[in-house]
């Protein structure tokens, strides 16, 4: 029997298109998404939204344009899928977006199909938020859900390409928050995002990319996200620096700083533009805050001098340690013991650039002494290893020397044997 | 040749004999001598016996440059982290009153599984393995870590 080859063709690439098609078919963005009438419709009519993502969470677990929308997402007539009787929504107004949202994300019951952790107090709280008291006041230009999480390109927190990932949450915010037209008649500033890029915390999170230091909601909160009051600036810093803000409070000028209505951390730190702190930010000299506050002569200008001073003195000694401990490293001696040593020592020059909040310098030289003692041990034992490193080397100069000298004296040993052979 | 020249050139003959001699043998006597410190790259140590650490306490065990924390926890098992604070360094140790890892620099926390869980800590400890051999402790490198 002869079969057409054209026949044989056709059947290979028709299944040939169904092989194809079922492999990609696990890329839509639902299974029965390609089939869904306002998806057809509005991709035909190139009228799909400006950030439509395949990719969006939603969309992936199955919720389709109408599952927000409403109407009808099996009829092809427009009239028919976009009928109000059939509880087509079509797009929300700015204020209606967070109960939009809140219709499912506020649902317990709902949302544990989903993500059975997921907070459903989002859009309570969002009306606690200062953007959410002002959108109560009718204010149409704060940031709603849409804002912040996109409309139609949302994915998960933890996702990196989310508009709320740790890293993009500061970028975020200065969508708007850095944008001096849209925020005029707030009366804010609108350098907080350059301010914050320069931060410790900033630099720490842009440019190192840790994932661990704080954005914008981390001080401010997410969804009720509001400027902290004076009250509360320092309990927002104690979230992480624990030890600071305890010292702090216990000290007298954690007390004095509350009944004066001052900002606990605020005063010496800054807020968006915190930079990396200095020992010179204690002491009396260019760059300490102490003197902000404080005038010659009086106890805090001596406890500035006495803190810094013991800070001063011990870093300089770890750093000396910590010379000779590359030298050790580099001429290959043992240096474990002597790396211990300056750990220890770092670790008290930590412990005391936090006893710093104390404001004690008694406190603070209990741990410069302790530091000062690990330095000095150190030192030692590097200079003990630098030294036993020079009598390696002089003995191998010297056994070069004997070996030389034996050589030299055998040449003529043998000379002279061979002389008296001769004779 | 003179007797004296000749007397000479044995004694420089007999010194550079010795002192060759004296070259060989002593390096070899140092390397018999153990040495102070275990090797520097290290994938295991002996941490102790089992009856030397209590329940529900901690030590801080050296893993060639690195402390590592060894705890044996209330329920009797033997966990070990790196030592070495995520956040700047310090070495962290264990609260048996709070039964968690504790770095006392900045009051960071981390839980039984290394995690961070309060203060500044951006990362978890990295763990380490722990096996009990003739009742001896030995710390090995997770296998990634190897």
């Amino acid at each position: 029997m002869k079969i057409d080859k054209k026949i044989v063709i056709s059947i290979f690439i028709f299944f040939s298109l169904i092989f194809v098609s079922e492999i990609f078919a696990g890329d839509s963005p639902a299974e029965d998404f390609q089939t869904d009438e306002c998806y057809k419709c509005h991709l035909e009519n190139d009228a799909l939204p400006k950030d439509f993502n395949k990719e969006d969470i939603h969309l992936k677990s199955g919720l389709t344009c109408a599952g927000c929308h409403g109407g009808d997402a099996t009829k092809d007539d427009m009239d028919e899928a976009m009928d109000p009787k059939a509880g087509f929504i079509g797009k929300p107004t700015h204020e209606q977006i967070p109960s939009f949202c809140g219709k499912c994300h506020s649902h317990i019951q709902y949302m544990r199909k989903y993500r059975p952790r997921i907070p459903t107090d989002q859009e309570e709280q969002y009306y606690t938020s200062q953007h959410g008291m002002l959108l109560k006041k009718g204010d149409q230009k704060v940031a709603v859900c849409s804002s912040c999480h996109t409309s139609h390109s949302i994915f998960e927190v933890k996702d990196s390409r989310s508009s709320v990932y740790p890293l993009n949450v500061p970028e975020t915010c200065n969508r708007c928050h850095g944008d001096k037209e849209y925020m005029k008649n707030y009366k804010i500033p609108v350098d907080q995002y350059k301010k914050y890029a320069k931060s410790v915390h900033g630099i720490a999170l842009l440019k190192k990319q840790d994932t661990g230091a704080p954005a914008c909601n981390d001080c401010h909160g997410n969804h009720g996200a509001m400027p902290p009051g004076i009250s509360s600036t320092s309990f927002v810093c104690g979230e992480c620096h624990v030890n600071n803000l305890n010292y702090f409070n216990e000290s007298a000028m954690g007390k004095a700083f509350s009944e004066n209505e001052l900002h606990g951390c605020q005063e010496c730190h800054g807020s968006h533009e915190i930079e990396k702190p200095t020992d010179e930010m204690t002491g009396v000299g260019e760059e300490s805050v102490c003197l902000n506050c404080h005038d010659e002569g009086d106890d805090g200008y001596i406890a500035a001098k006495k803190i810094y001073e013991e800070l001063k003195s011990s870093v300089a000694l770890h750093d000396s340690a910590k010379i000779q401990l590359d030298v050790v490293k580099r001429i290959g001696m043992d240096d474990i013991d002597i790396g211990y040593k300056l750990q220890k020592a770092e670790q008290s020059i930590i412990k005391a650039r936090t006893l710093v909040h104390t404001f004690d310098p008694e406190k603070v030289a209990k741990e410069t002494n302790l530091s000062l003692k690990n330095s000095k041990e150190a030192l030692e034992l590097a200079q003990k290893e630098i030294k036993d490193a020079q009598i390696r080397r002089r003995g191998l100069g010297v056994a070069t020397f004997f070996i030389l000298l034996l050589i030299i004296a055998v040449y003529f040993k043998i000379r002279n044997i061979e002389a008296k052979g001769k004779n | 040749m003179s007797v004296k020249r000749r007397k000479f050139l044995d004694y420089i003959l007999s010194l550079g004999f010795t002192g060759l001699v004296g070259s060989i043998i002593y390096p070899a006597l140092s390397y018999l001598k153990p040495p102070k410190q275990a090797e520097a790259a290290v994938n295991s140590v002996k941490a102790g016996k089992v009856n030397e650490i209590p329940v529900n306490s901690g030590k801080i065990v050296r893993f060639g440059r690195k402390p590592v924390i060894l705890i044996r926890t209330s329920t009797d098992e033997f966990i070990a982290f790196t030592a070495t604070c995520t956040h700047l360094g310090c070495i962290v140790q264990y609260r048996e009153d709070k039964q968690q890892i504790w770095c006392a620099c900045h009051n960071g926390l981390f839980d039984l599984k290394g995690r961070n869980i309060s203060g500044p800590p951006p990362r978890p400890l990295d763990p380490f393995l722990v096996q009990i051999i003739d009742d001896e402790i030995i710390i090995a490198k997770p296998k990634r870590m190897s």
